[in-house]
């Protein structure tokens, strides 16, 4: 059965790609491309890090498979907080489920088939940008195509026995909290737990180990390199598994594969043996709406207060009061907040020791909180238009402009990035001492970075909306999505070119070395001008084109 | 009220609409049939500015879907076939949100809303989140979110799909009074009772093309069902070609 469930994918899949039109074709071609360049970028950038680190004598070797390790920790982390938040939709609020429930198809079936789904989704992205760093460790070490091969076997388990962990807790989390109410209030707090334990690794300084100079004695720090990092976790045995691969320690890559593929296997079986069991009363209970009685005073709205347009005011407060109470964005939210501080933190325990080098990182953080707002940005501006759904005849049959629903979730998105841009250019300004130019340049651009990735976050969504998706992780995975974070990538990576004239101006300037140029200064301000105005009115108006056109 | 000029629709090679010329007038209550794929929500979609049309245009009220539409929406009321609605805003909610949208004035609106949910018996779900309606319990609010804006047209797709009986009956009813002060419906249905008994004039729609239009006589006569008594069932079976089953049947 499962067979037949899962050919229907295949089919859809190939029938999909069969009915592109030649438009289609050349859209998604040129995004391809755009995507294997960014592969491709990271690549380099990999190369660089690791054939530097292989330049490091006794310990380069060394260096570079701690820090795979601590890389593939990383994605584990990271795929097991996405498939838990994946899970939840997938494996119980999807819209085949209805017609798979009343089939005659065993509930296992069903649950291998959106658990694969969700382990799918969950993973795909953060296992994709691994793959150029694997092949950077190949080129700089020289390994042939069967490192590539040993890579591929030893992968898939991973990948599966992290999103087993955040479909089993959501699994468990709806069978012993089938009522709505409760089931919410556990979700927050356990994704509160899941921001104080981030909070507590990071405030444990784990970079203290990574530096030389932070511990004491030679023998101390070698200690810590061949030391295994998280010995228990899968990550670990795939670091261990890729590093005897490329020693040609076969005997032991075999083993530690074996184990991979045994312990995905003994987890995930587990999984779908306990699914015979419970699925069916998480599922059921998912169906309960919450019973709870709100009064509405049909009065004047905060919206209405402040805006005064009737249209524009209304729809902020649908978009805030449907935003709040969908439990699955608190549980975000703390998250955000916890990043934050975390970034602050990090920020602090940075071994500055003079007040040039304090400024510069202040300016380099344009760069860094900007990235983190792309992924803000990915994450609540580009799929607010994809999230209206199939309600959105609600919106397109009613008298109002597309132009003045893109504004609106422009404007409910941007309060919350400018708010985090302030505080992270603010804050890091604060701690760092930077002085009051650095301060004033930094906080401006972070402030119109902010603005460009909400601007870019509803024109992208609005070039690429899809009102038939059901989990939010498909609109953040899609090829729109993916081609949104590079775009925010690239046009973050411009801003640090083009306003770095005017800052390394500043610097010449304070050392003595150089004198402040006007001239250079306008060309740097006129190309920061022109990105911001290509990086804002271009996806705008092409989006708001492709929406009002969107059939 | 409602005209459709040379209204047309491609998706690639394949027309969906081809042709269509239609005319509602004030009061009048226009019943839309075909089979399924015959391009009836296509054309519901083009009509309400959902789906912009390949050729012709659609006007409402006299205004041009496509060069004014907000005006041509503001006079106009539509309930899908789906009706799907934000499952995190309550009944009354939804009620307030619509009615803001059509600029309904806040003064009265509460008195209204709660006139509405208790004409559609919601009454005591207004205050619950959408998500825990039925279907059924959607449509009626959706029908009650465009009656709080009363609208100069209506445009139903399948209004009567998941009604109860009593709420059915309420519906025709509503429509009937609603026409009889000049509001023009056009509706899309496939219970042919229902549009025998309230429209005035009837579409069948077959592959994209309008094969009949006209009062309920009218197209008696121009059926091969031209005896007298022969109900709307027959004459739509007669002009779409429905008989061809009977032999499938016996293999059944």
């Amino acid at each position: 059965m499962l067979g037949t469930l899962l050919r229907r994918r295949a089919r859809t899949f190939t029938n999909t790609i069969g009915h592109w039109t030649a438009y289609e074709w050349a859209r998604n071609a040129a995004f391809g491309a755009a995507g294997f360049g960014l592969l491709f970028g990271l690549h380099y950038g990999f190369f660089r890090l690791l054939k530097y680190l292989s330049t490091i004598e006794l310990i380069g070797l060394l260096l570079t498979w701690k820090l795979t390790a601590m890389l593939l920790l990383m994605t584990l982390s990271m795929v097991v907080v996405s498939s838990l938040l994946t899970a939840l939709t997938t494996l119980f609020y999807s819209y085949d489920l209805k017609f798979l429930m009343k089939a005659p198809v065993s509930l296992r079936s069903v649950f291998l088939d959106k658990s694969l789904e969700s382990a799918f989704f969950a993973s795909w992205m953060i296992g994709l940008i691994l793959i150029p760093y694997i092949a950077a460790i190949m080129r700089v070490q020289g390994l042939g195509p069967v490192y590539f091969a040993a890579f591929l076997a030893a992968f898939p388990p991973f990948l599966l026995l992290a999103a087993s962990f955040g479909i089993g807790f959501t699994l468990l989390l709806l069978y012993l909290f089938p009522s709505s109410r409760t089931r919410d209030v556990v979700w927050v707090f356990s994704s509160l737990s899941l921001t104080v334990v981030y909070g507590l690794v990071r405030f444990a300084e784990p970079e203290k180990l990574i530096r030389p100079d932070a511990l004491k004695v030679v023998a101390e720090y070698l200690n810590f390199l061949q030391a295994p990092t998280a010995p228990y976790l899968p990550s670990w045995w795939l670091a261990e598994a890729l590093r005897m691969a490329a020693e040609g320690a076969w005997r032991g890559y075999a083993a530690r594969v074996l184990g991979l593929w045994a312990a995905a296997f003994i987890v995930y079986g587990l999984l779908v043996a306990l699914a015979g069991k419970v699925y069916f009363i998480g599922y059921s209970g998912a169906q309960e709406g919450a019973l709870r009685k709100r009064t509405h005073g049909f009065k004047i709205l905060p919206e209405q207060r402040i805006l005064g347009t009737r249209s524009a005011a209304i729809l902020l407060w649908k978009e805030r009061t449907t935003f709040f109470r969908d439990v699955k964005h608190w549980s975000q939210i703390l998250l955000i907040i916890g990043l934050v501080f975390v970034y602050l933190f990090s920020i602090q325990r940075l071994p500055l020791d003079s007040a040039e080098l304090k400024s510069l990182v202040s300016f380099l953080n344009v760069g860094t909180a900007g990235f983190v707002l792309a992924a803000l940005g990915l994450r609540f501006t580009f799929p607010a238009i994809s999230l209206e759904g199939k309600s959105w005849w609600v919106l397109r049959s009613a008298p109002i402009d597309v132009g003045m629903i893109m504004r609106e979730k422009l404007l409910f998105s941007a309060i919350p990035i400018l708010s985090i841009a302030a505080t992270l250019a603010l804050m890091t300004n604060w701690i760092l001492a930077a002085d009051a130019f650095t301060s004033r340049l930094t906080l401006g651009a972070l402030l119109t970075v902010g603005l460009a990735i909400c601007v870019m976050g509803v024109g992208f969504g609005a070039l690429f909306p899809n009102f038939t998706v059901e989990n939010i992780h498909q609109i953040e995975s899609s090829v729109g999505g993916f081609v949104y974070m590079a775009a925010c990538l690239f046009y973050v990576g411009f801003t640090i070119a083009v306003l770095a004239a005017p800052m390394q101006m500043h610097f010449a300037e304070r050392f003595g070395t150089g004198v402040w140029s006007s001239r250079v200064a306008l060309y740097s301000g006129a190309g920061w001008l022109a990105l911001n105005a290509v990086a804002m009115i271009l996806p705008w108006t092409l989006g708001r084109r492709a929406l009002e056109n969107h059939e | 009220m409602i005209r459709l000029e040379g209204l047309g629709k491609t998706f690639g090679a394949y027309a969906a609409v081809s042709d269509l010329n239609l005319e509602v007038r004030p009061g009048e209550i226009f019943g839309f049939l075909g089979p399924n794929g015959a391009g009836k929500t296509t054309t519901v979609k083009m009509m309400t500015g959902l789906l912009r049309p390949t050729s012709g245009r659609v006007l409402i009220a006299g205004r041009d879907m496509a060069a004014d539409p907000i005006a041509a929406k503001r006079a106009m009321g539509l309930v899908p076939d789906e009706p799907f609605v934000y499952p995190k805003l309550t009944g009354a909610e939804y009620l307030r949100f619509v009615g803001e949208l059509y600029g309904v004035p806040l003064e009265g609106m509460r008195h209204r809303v709660s006139q509405l949910l208790e004409m559609f018996e919601l009454t005591p779900w207004g205050g619950e989140l959408l998500e825990s309606y039925s279907h059924g319990m959607r449509q009626k609010l959706v029908l009650a979110g465009i009656l709080l804006h009363e609208p100069k047209i209506l445009v139903l797709d399948e209004p009567m799909v998941g009604l109860d009986p009593k709420s059915g009956r309420l519906v025709k009813d509503i429509f009937l009074k609603l026409a009889e002060r000049g509001t023009a419906i056009f509706m899309c249905t496939h219970v042919l009772e229902i549009a025998e008994k309230l429209c005035h004039r009837i579409g069948i729609m077959i592959d994209g093309r309008m094969i009949a239009c006209g009062t309920l006589e009218e197209l008696r006569a121009a059926s091969a069902a031209k005896q007298d008594g022969r109900d709307l069932e027959s004459i739509f079976l007669s002009l779409t070609g429905g008989a061809e089953y009977s032999t499938l049947l016996k293999n059944l």
